[in-house]
């Protein structure tokens, strides 16, 4: 049963992730509720600094910000000395903590043209409350971001649900909840297969249901003055929804990624009256005139493209090299290509230098991609200071927060985040995050060691490794020998029965060393392969196991050669 | 100093002024109004995006653009009566009715076939609902103000409402063999139409009893509002033109009678391959006709037809267009007119009239388009030769006063919007769907067995 626990812990990975969760809670257990920050320089709105400042955060909620402040016997003092604080960042639109429903089987619906509310994506009622889990996996990888709040919607098509606004910490849904009902979400996405499945046909049952809920609305009230000799209103649960629509009370929060479908939901507004949220915006660069004169909160899309060459850059790929043929037509093209993808990445400038302010919507965008389109973004020419406004005072305000969330003063919401460099830098990372003034803690990424080609070191002796593999580690030794000649061969033992096996293909470059052997999964021939780096007396690399992956391993040497 | 900001003030007034609203002078052309003959040696004076004045040697205040159109012809923008460009999505495949439904609510601005039409000297089109539907959704009359973002914008403003109806095959196919609900067959198809329009007489009189009623009471309850009944009233009351996909003559007879019965008046026939069977009945009844020049036999119902047809309906009075309903068609749509004076041997203006002024008088906008006469919109086509001549070329194309083409400024790449994730845009010779008017029709039916 050689390295049989190294595989096991490997098929574990099938299972991730429904297990990585459990095991990678990092809430501390709540010994006591008052902490207080220490030494750090404290952003406490966009715009407003308080160098060396401390915090103090008591039951959920700040205490007290300043140069100084009284520390209680019971506090936790956590020493942020030389990091930054900064108010938790709110998601102005998202379905964080909201699990994507499975796909259901093939529903056969009878009549596809006059198909059930619930089949045709019209849900108004619903509530996302009621579909929210606090252990949906995006909640941390959100969290870890450094956001603390989020407006979320349910998943759906034309008229998803009511939105709510919840924290990005605590157990269940009902210590999630910061406000409920707080929106009616709405998307130009029609059904499948059932009507209505295009635009057109979503434009034309958004205004029948309007109409319809205006007339339910004036029938109720008129029934309930003086219902005798009138027929009965029969209830209607999906048009009841509209109800504080129509009042004026609760904002549609309206998807419009294009320009098309972004004047699409104006000119619908504009004949209707509701009030408007225009979320998820993508390409408000083309009508910065008409989302000045409308004025209507807006929440840009966080997910943005990548440039071409910096994403080769970052794959460490070369330059084509199929430039021989130049082909006038497909650079002019791949031209026109690069200018779109610069427009898209700059909207978030181009409206802020029209006067516009926004907050954004993460509803299309990976949670690993969010730290770079924030970048992306600056470098186009956005200040940090209207960034980190959109990120936390803009969306406070739109979402009617501003009481509880978006910076950090005496008596809010104890959401904060924490990092060693500015938030705002590349090599910023978020160290701690406060949730309703509950603690989590985050390792720093420890920058990567170097290979070195021409590095002269020897790798003999016995290593031992730590195999990071998400939610659990697996650990081991191996031996390399190295000759007068410059031979190298090793073994590696098994954590299990101590046996040991022949190490294959190793290869010591530079500093660089590299090797692998084979092993049997259960009738399953495999290779694992080592690809580390020396340094001194520490390894850091990555082991790749046949199929199921790539993951970190480090070690150190245990033993040198006699 | 005082200097220089008067020549900053200049030169953004200067800058501003033509793309205003078109003011411009068209000299020395031939001119074909279409509706007054042919003016040689001739000028065209446009301010505002309309047609100010047409005479020999007329003058504009300095500064006026002035196009030289000596030796070239200057006729009226064409007009496409059936059309599924700037349009993103055509057919709401999933009921036989769709009443409710209207393109105008999917414009795509952004579709770079609208400079392709310009490009062909096309000056407007009728962004049409798809024929999955017996009575499908309502059309939008659009010009092709080529260069604006906002949907809205392309809107011919005033046009009349339109809407799309469809027999035979098409429906059929969709919804009796799709689904196995009625249309099934083209007796269904007319028992729809007639369902459809005795349901929204009901709808009518329940409005009606409720508009009474609410004089004495005022908690009278209205009928639940229902866009579907609506439109289709609207249609009764003849507020909306029917534009109706068809092939056979028997069907367009049963159309006929089916408006007859129910006192619907305004009514064009799209396709209508078989029309030169019925000429004289729809000439009676005054319904229009809008036909392909020479494009059949792309399915069963389609294989009795004729080049001829062009003329034989004009010279019994109905008033004829010839239509594009494709992306590459509509841009040769002056070669398409020409082929009736080989097949029936129409006059210059007869042929010139199916793309100009009597497509205008099937979309009721004849009174603003169609013809180059003073108080019209400025929407002209200027050719290098006469446009019934294969060796004609589309030099300027003017939508209300404004140069949307021109040949000499006509880059490779005249897109709007470029998609970021695209290295090279797809291009499709070919597609799938022969008929464009069945467009997105599968993907609704049969999504998902891919």
């Amino acid at each position: 049963m050689k390295k049989s626990r190294l595989i096991g812990g490997l098929l574990l990975l099938c299972f991730l992730p429904f297990l990585s969760y459990a095991q990678d809670d990092q809430e501390i257990a709540p010994v006591t509720r008052t902490f207080v920050l220490k030494n750090a320089t404290i952003i406490t709105q966009p715009g407003q600094m308080i160098e060396n400042g401390q915090i103090l955060i008591k039951n959920g909620l700040i205490e007290a910000v300043g140069k100084s402040v009284s520390v209680p016997s019971n506090a936790k003092v956590i020493d942020v000395d030389s990091m930054y604080i900064y108010p938790g960042f709110i998601e102005g639109l998202s379905r964080t903590g909201v699990p994507r429903p499975k796909d259901e089987e093939r529903r056969e619906i009878k009549d596809p043209g006059n198909p059930p509310n619930d089949a045709a994506g019209i849900q108004p009622e619903r509530s996302v409350v009621d579909l929210l889990s606090a252990d949906d996996s995006s909640i941390e990888s959100m969290r870890k971001l450094g956001f603390t709040a989020a407006h979320v919607v349910p998943h759906g098509n034309m008229l998803p649900g009511q939105g709510a606004i919840i924290l990005l910490g605590g157990s269940s849904p009902e210590e999630m909840v910061l406000a409920s009902n707080t929106s009616l979400f709405s998307q130009l996405e029609g059904a499948r297969r059932v009507y209505p499945a295009t635009t057109m046909a979503v434009m034309s049952k958004w205004r029948e249901l309007y109409q319809q809920a205006k007339q339910a609305q004036q029938h109720e009230k008129n029934y309930k003055n003086n219902p005798r000799g009138m027929t009965r209103p029969s209830y209607d649960g999906t048009l009841e929804a509209f109800y504080p629509v129509l009042d004026q009370e609760l904002p549609v929060f309206f998807t419009a990624e294009s320009v098309k479908d972004a004047y699409r939901v104006l000119a619908l507004q504009e004949e209707l009256g509701f009030p408007l949220v225009l979320a998820g915006l993508k390409q408000g660069f083309y009508m910065t005139d008409e989302l000045k004169a409308k004025g209507f909160p807006l929440l840009l899309s966080l997910d943005i493209p990548e440039s071409k060459e910096e994403k080769k850059k970052e794959e460490g790929e070369e330059e084509d090299k199929e430039k021989a043929k130049p082909d006038p037509e497909k650079e002019a093209l791949k031209k026109r290509q690069k200018e779109a993808i610069a427009k898209h990445q700059s909207q978030a400038a181009t409206l802020s230098e029209a006067g516009l302010t926004f907050g954004f919507s993460t509803l299309e965008v990976k949670s690993g991609d969010v730290k770079n389109n924030l970048m992306t973004m600056i470098e186009k020419g956005i200040s940090e200071e209207k960034v980190l406004a959109s990120l936390t005072t803009i969306p406070a305000k739109m979402l009617g927060m501003s009481d509880m969330l978006g910076t950090l003063e005496k008596g809010k919401i104890a959401n904060l985040v924490i990092t060693d460099k500015p938030y705002f830098s590349k090599e910023s990372n978020v160290r701690y995050v406060f949730v309703d003034g509950a603690p989590f803690e985050y390792e720093a990424k420890k920058p990567k060691k170097k290979g070195d080609a021409s590095a002269k070191v020897s790798a003999a002796g016995e290593w031992s490794y730590t195999i990071n593999i998400p939610g659990q580690a697996m650990s081991g030794t191996f031996k390399i020998k190295q000759d007068g000649d410059g031979q190298i061969s090793g073994t590696i033992t098994s954590p299990d029965d101590g046996s040991e096996g022949e190490l294959q293909e190793v290869v010591l470059s530079g500093n660089n060393l590299s090797f692998s052997f084979p092993y049997d999964a259960g009738g399953q021939a495999m290779k694992v392969s080592f690809d580390v780096i020396i340094d001194g007396d520490e390894v850091e690399g990555t082991v790749t196991a046949g199929s199921f992956g790539t993951f970190d391993v480090e070690g150190e040497r245990i033993g040198v050669p006699d | 100093m005082r200097s220089i900001i008067l020549l900053l003030l200049f030169g953004i007034i200067a800058s501003w002024l033509p793309a205003q609203e078109g003011t411009l002078l068209i000299k020395n052309g031939t001119v074909l109004t279409v509706t007054n003959g042919t003016l040689e040696n001739t000028d065209v004076l446009v301010a505002d995006g309309k047609i100010r004045r047409i005479g020999k040697s007329l003058s504009a205040p300095a500064g006026t653009l002035t196009i030289d159109a000596t030796g070239q012809f200057v006729m009226p923008g064409i007009i496409d009566a059936h059309s599924h460009l700037a349009l993103d999505g055509v057919n709401e495949a999933t009921n036989p009715v769709t009443a409710e439904v209207w393109v105008g609510d999917a414009l795509d601005p952004l579709d770079v076939g609208i400079y392709r039409a310009l490009a062909g000297g096309v000056t407007a089109s009728h962004a049409m609902h798809g024929s999955a539907n017996a009575i499908g959704g309502q059309c939008e009359t659009i010009k092709h103000r080529y260069g604006v973002y906002n949907p809205n914008e392309l809107r011919m403003e005033g046009a009349p409402r339109t809407i799309k109806f469809a027999l035979g095959e098409n429906p059929m196919r969709v919804h009796g063999e799709g689904r196995n609900i009625m249309p099934r067959t083209r007796m269904g198809v007319e028992q729809v139409f007639r369902n459809a329009f005795s349901e929204a007489k009901v709808y009518m009189a329940a409005q009606e009893k409720y508009e009474q009623e609410r004089r004495s009471n005022a908690n009278a309850v209205p009928p639940k509002y229902d866009r579907r009944m609506e439109t289709l009233a609207d249609i009764l009351r003849g507020d909306i033109i029917i534009h109706c996909h068809s092939y056979r003559a028997d069907e367009i007879a049963m159309l006929m009678e089916v408006c007859k019965d129910f006192g619907v008046d305004r009514l064009c026939f799209q396709h209508v391959n078989e029309g030169f069977k019925v000429a004289p009945e729809l000439a009676d009844f005054g319904a229009g006709a809008s036909v392909f020049a020479d494009w059949w036999a792309y399915k069963f119902e389609v294989y009795y037809s004729t080049a001829y047809n062009a003329a034989i309906l004009s010279k019994n009075g109905v008033v004829t267009s010839i239509n594009s309903d494709d992306s590459e068609l509509i841009r040769h749509l002056y070669h398409e007119a020409a082929k009736t004076q080989r097949y029936g041997g129409l006059s210059d203006d007869e042929a010139l009239a199916l793309i100009t002024i009597n497509p205008a008088k099937q979309l009721g906008i004849a009174e603003r388009t169609g013809s180059l006469e003073v108080g019209k919109d400025a929407d002209i086509a200027i050719f290098s030769a006469h446009p019934l001549s294969v060796y004609a070329i589309p030099q300027k194309t003017i939508v209300d006063g404004v140069i949307r083409f021109d040949i000499e400024n006509d880059p490779d790449d005249m897109r709007l919007d470029v998609n970021p994730a695209e290295d090279v845009p797809a291009v499709y010779l070919h597609t799938e769907e022969i008929d464009n008017c069945m467009e997105g029709v599968f993907e609704q039916l049969f999504m998902g067995e891919k």
